[in-house]
């Protein structure tokens, strides 16, 4: 006997707790003086998962009954995070379920760390999905997620001696209630093989995609759960299978050894995610990951159309697909095949029907960053689609030629297929030729797009072109892991807010108010002490609340410039320990983030970072003024646990390279003043917060620029800047590297010797002197907490639910079924 | 491999009794198939009612004997094609060939 939990009513505390008693007995075959952490959190997330299902079935009949259009988000990764706390949230049973927990004799907030996060991405492209499958649920769009249920999500960083160490992470090997299994709905994905041509009863090329080999695609839903608990959209990942497993005749050991390594072989696909920046570029697995989770995407997507009673000509008006970055971009070629080829689709037809659907948003800026597939490889693998990619391309370029007759460079510059050095498959040129829509990520990264990446594109089809700047759910990342601050809003604003971030706003005049500023202050200090304890558990490393909490929590990344911060460290360490000058306030420096595997300058500068932090953290003339942090593992908890308690926040990309960030929006949402270059929304923070409540430094985009084709701009201000060429001279002296002066010397040619193409020279004197700024401001603690509070009050645009109305309105044409 | 052969008027109806049409039985199925044409079968009617799977290696050894029998002037019609089959058959454009029929009797009709 399971109770039934009420979802949307008053929270039923005694049937919560028989659920959880139930569950703990029965289906975990447990007792409370034997159950552990994991226990508890599973006992409890199984509870809730019955009401959830309903809701999701609920919904799901809803969305069905009203025929109505629905969004298809296909992206490689999504980094959900962990989900009990968020769930309970929003179901509204969060204090219900604490209050069961202390009933039981268990800290709730034990039970829900010991969940294990879902590491589905490397960064912010998969977070990002994550935010928007929050926001489409909490607004009621028939909005979900299509992805691969990867076994092994990015890797687990520890560090030795420093240095990074990747373990892999198996996220689901004690299990994970939220996956509900549909078998049923599984899909055969055929790969490679050959296509033979004949001609069919009317004459027509008649392609027959044979021999090919295949594999399955085992979906599992994650329920999306909506803020208010009354709509549950899914989260759909898929498994790679043998079509066959042991059902084989095995005739001889030979046989049965192959058939084995080809099942492995298979279900490689849905094993790993690949860390983004590897050499992942040309790997067939990585291809076949793209192919695997788009077939199984469409194929899913037209067994629902065809539930929903719709007709196949309708399928367009039923139907978005965006494509998050070039990834999916497949699905282009997929949905045509599928048309054409099993529907027997004309040609036009299928072409419009797929321009209807499909959308595409960028985050690039980086021409070497487009995907580009060899064209070899894609016929091996996907020869059929490989002669609709050529089709397309021939049309394609059959209309840029009406329009450019005799302009062979822009056939050639706009052409889905690169010919030289090697042929090869452009695929956001693909993306872009499908879509009715591209879209950048934040106003300027859009502009750029138009102006600098694809020229071409935006003036042949300039209406197709638009910005949807990123946001961030205010449910997880204010609400949920700021729930201190949010309860404070909450009392004076009432809890509308939450679905509706606008209303903010109405905090600004409370930045005035010192009894509010104080409480803020207290919150703020509270949160840093929670995250100091735990910095503490986890590193060793003492950190002290009252210092100003300094964080740079990102990938690591040379663009990301978490050398340019390395750097100002060890400036500040000299001015403290070499020149005997105070700093205005205490610091405390605090980094998170993951180098991929193969990206060795990134490694070095980890190992930079946690030098510095050894030398400073034991550096008795320094260390009640300094200390450095680099806080390992970072993935979706951890910044749920540094994002409230900072003070301020690094976003200090070299201008230019940075679509947007989403970081710079959680922690401004959060009351971190930011420093950071005018790059990515930056711009736009800075222009809602007001330049008195940021601080901007650096060369904008165009200076960049400038500056590289000005010549060595690094050498000269190494020359005539005595703090960089003291800072430089540290890396190689001996100070943070006793034991191999050389170490870093890498670092000191990419700046010295090899153009120092990130500008972190250029840009070092105007940021020491921000944060000098930032330092002395941060004396005035009533002046900075209002300027904190203002950051929080007009954080509004950043929130996701007002990108997805964006793109609802703009792109998708889509509707609320409430 | 298990498969019923029964004439019917100038027809030959094969029946495959197997659950799956692949690389396990394809080159049997083929074997067989192609015997008959050999041996004079020219209007081969393919009851596929039992066959719920068909991977490529089925598909290829249909269509070879689909060649064979044309070849020798003869015709192929296929009935009882389940989703899964025709699925493939779709996926291969293989449906715009083959001649496929709702029930044995229309199949040896035609």
């Amino acid at each position: 006997m399971v109770s039934r939990i009420k979802v949307g009513a008053s929270p039923d505390r005694q049937s919560l707790r028989s659920a959880v008693d139930y569950h703990l007995e029965v289906t975990l075959a447990k007792h409370t003086h034997n159950a552990t952490p994991e226990d508890y959190h599973l006992a409890l997330a199984l509870a809730i998962r019955e009401p959830v299902i309903r809701a999701m079935n609920a919904t799901e009949e809803r969305v069905l009954k009203a025929g109505a259009k629905k969004i298809h988000y296909l992206s490689m990764e999504f980094l959900i995070g962990r989900l009990l706390a968020n769930n309970l949230r929003n179901l509204g049973l969060y204090d219900t379920c604490a209050e069961v927990a202390a009933d039981m004799g268990v800290n709730l907030a034990d039970v829900l760390e010991s969940e294990s996060d879902p590491a589905l991405g490397n960064g912010g492209l998969g977070r990002l999905a994550a935010c928007f499958l929050d926001s489409l649920a909490s607004l009621s769009y028939p909005g979900y997620g299509y992805g691969i249920n990867y076994q092994f999500g990015l890797f687990r960083q520890t560090f030795l001696n420093g240095f990074q160490r990747e373990q892999p992470d198996n996220w689901a090997v004690h299990g994970t209630p939220w996956h509900v299994e549909r078998r049923d709905q599984s899909s055969m994905i055929p790969l490679y093989g050959r296509v033979e041509g004949d001609l069919d009863d009317s004459g027509q090329y008649n392609p027959h995609w044979m021999d090919w080999n295949s594999l399955i695609g085992v979906p599992a839903d994650i329920p999306v759960v909506g803020y208010g608990g009354r709509c549950v959209n899914f989260l759909r990942l898929y498994t790679a299978r043998a079509p066959a497993e042991f059902d084989m005749a095995i005739f001889n050991e030979g046989d049965y050894l192959r058939a084995m390594e080809r099942q492995v072989a298979v279900e490689t696909v849905s094993k790993v995610l690949y860390p983004s920046d590897s050499a992942e570029a040309g790997r067939e697995l990585r291809f076949i990951q793209e192919y695997f989770f788009v077939a199984c995407a469409m194929r899913d997507i037209f067994r629902r159309h065809g539930v929903a009673g719709h007709r196949i000509d309708d399928f367009g008006q039923f139907n978005a697909i965006q494509l998050n970055d070039t990834h999916p971009a497949l699905a282009v070629v997929e949905l045509m095949r599928t048309l054409i080829d099993e529907h027997a689709v004309s040609w036009n037809q299928a072409w419009e029907i797929t321009q209807q659907s499909m959308a595409y948003t960028n985050h690039t800026l980086l021409p070497e960053a487009l995907e580009r597939w060899s064209a070899t490889l894609f016929g091996r693998v996907l020869p059929r689609h490989l002669e609709i990619v050529y089709e397309i391309n021939r049309r394609f370029l059959g209309e840029v030629a009406l329009r450019h007759p005799g302009d062979a460079a822009r056939l050639q510059r706009m052409s889905i297929v690169q010919e030289q050095p090697h042929k090869e498959i452009r695929m956001a040129h693909l993306a872009i030729v499908g879509s009715h829509s591209v879209n950048g990520v934040a106003e300027m990264h859009s502009e750029l797009v138009k102006s600098q990446l694809v020229p071409d594109f935006y003036e042949l089809w300039p209406e197709r072109f638009n910005n949807k700047t990123n946001g961030v759910t205010p449910r997880r990342w204010l609400l949920n892991c700021n729930h201190r601050l949010a309860t404070l809003i909450s009392a004076e604003l009432g809890t509308g807010w939450i679905a509706d971030l606008n209303q903010l706003a109405r905090l600004e005049p409370l930045a005035a108010d010192p009894a509010f500023r104080r409480a803020f202050r207290d919150i703020k200090l509270q949160n840093k002490a929670d995250l100091a304890q735990r910095v503490r558990t986890v590193t060793g490393v003492s950190i002290d609340p009252n210092t100003m909490f300094d964080v740079q929590i990102k990938r690591i990344h040379e663009y990301k410039r978490q050398l340019l911060n390395a750097l100002h460290i060890i400036h500040l360490y000299c001015r403290l320990s070499e020149d005997g000058t105070a700093l205005p306030c205490p610091k405390t420096f605090i980094f998170s983030g993951k180098a991929a595997p193969g990206y060795v300058l990134a490694k070095l500068i980890i190992k930079l970072i946690n030098n510095i932090a050894r030398v400073i953290n034991s550096d008795s003339r320094v260390n009640r003024s300094l200390r450095v942090v680099f806080y390992p593992d970072y993935k979706v908890s951890v910044a749920e646990l540094i994002v409230p308690a900072a003070d301020l926040s690094e976003q200090i990309s070299t201008a230019g390279y940075e679509a947007s960030g989403t970081g710079n929006m959680k922690l401004a949402m959060n009351g971190a003043l930011t420093i950071g270059t005018l790059d990515g929304a930056n711009v736009e923070i800075a222009r809602d917060v007001g330049a008195e409540n940021i601080y901007i430094f650096g060369l904008t985009a165009e200076q960049v620029v400038e500056r590289r084709l000005a010549g060595d701009a690094a050498r000269q201000v190494y020359e005539t800047n005595p703090d960089v060429k003291r800072v430089l001279t540290r890396l190689t002296d001996g100070t943070f590297s006793a034991e191999d002066r050389d170490l870093f010397a890498p670092i000191v040619r990419a700046l010295l010797d090899q153009g120092d193409h990130y500008m972190h020279l250029s840009d070092f004197a105007d940021y020491a002197q921000k944060h000098q700024r930032a330092m002395l401001d941060y004396c005035d603690v009533e002046k900075w907490s209002a300027r904190a509070i203002i950051n929080v009050a007009r954080s509004a645009h950043f929130s996701s639910d007002r990108t997805i109305h964006e793109y609802a309105a703009d792109i998708w044409d889509l509707k609320q079924v409430i | 491999m298990l498969m019923e052969e029964m004439p019917e008027g100038d027809c030959l109806v094969i029946s495959l009794m197997e659950q799956r049409l692949d690389a396990v039985i394809a080159a049997s199925f083929r074997e067989t198939l192609v015997d008959r044409i050999d041996r004079g079968c020219r209007n081969l009617v393919l009851d596929l009612a039992q066959v719920g799977f068909m991977d490529s290696s089925g598909l290829g050894a249909l269509v070879f004997v689909l060649k064979h029998l044309v070849h020798k002037g003869g015709r192929l019609h296929i009935c009882g094609v389940t989703p899964g089959v025709m699925a493939v058959l779709k996926l291969t454009r293989m449906d715009r060939v083959l001649k496929t029929f709702d029930t044995r009797q229309a199949a040896v009709a035609a």
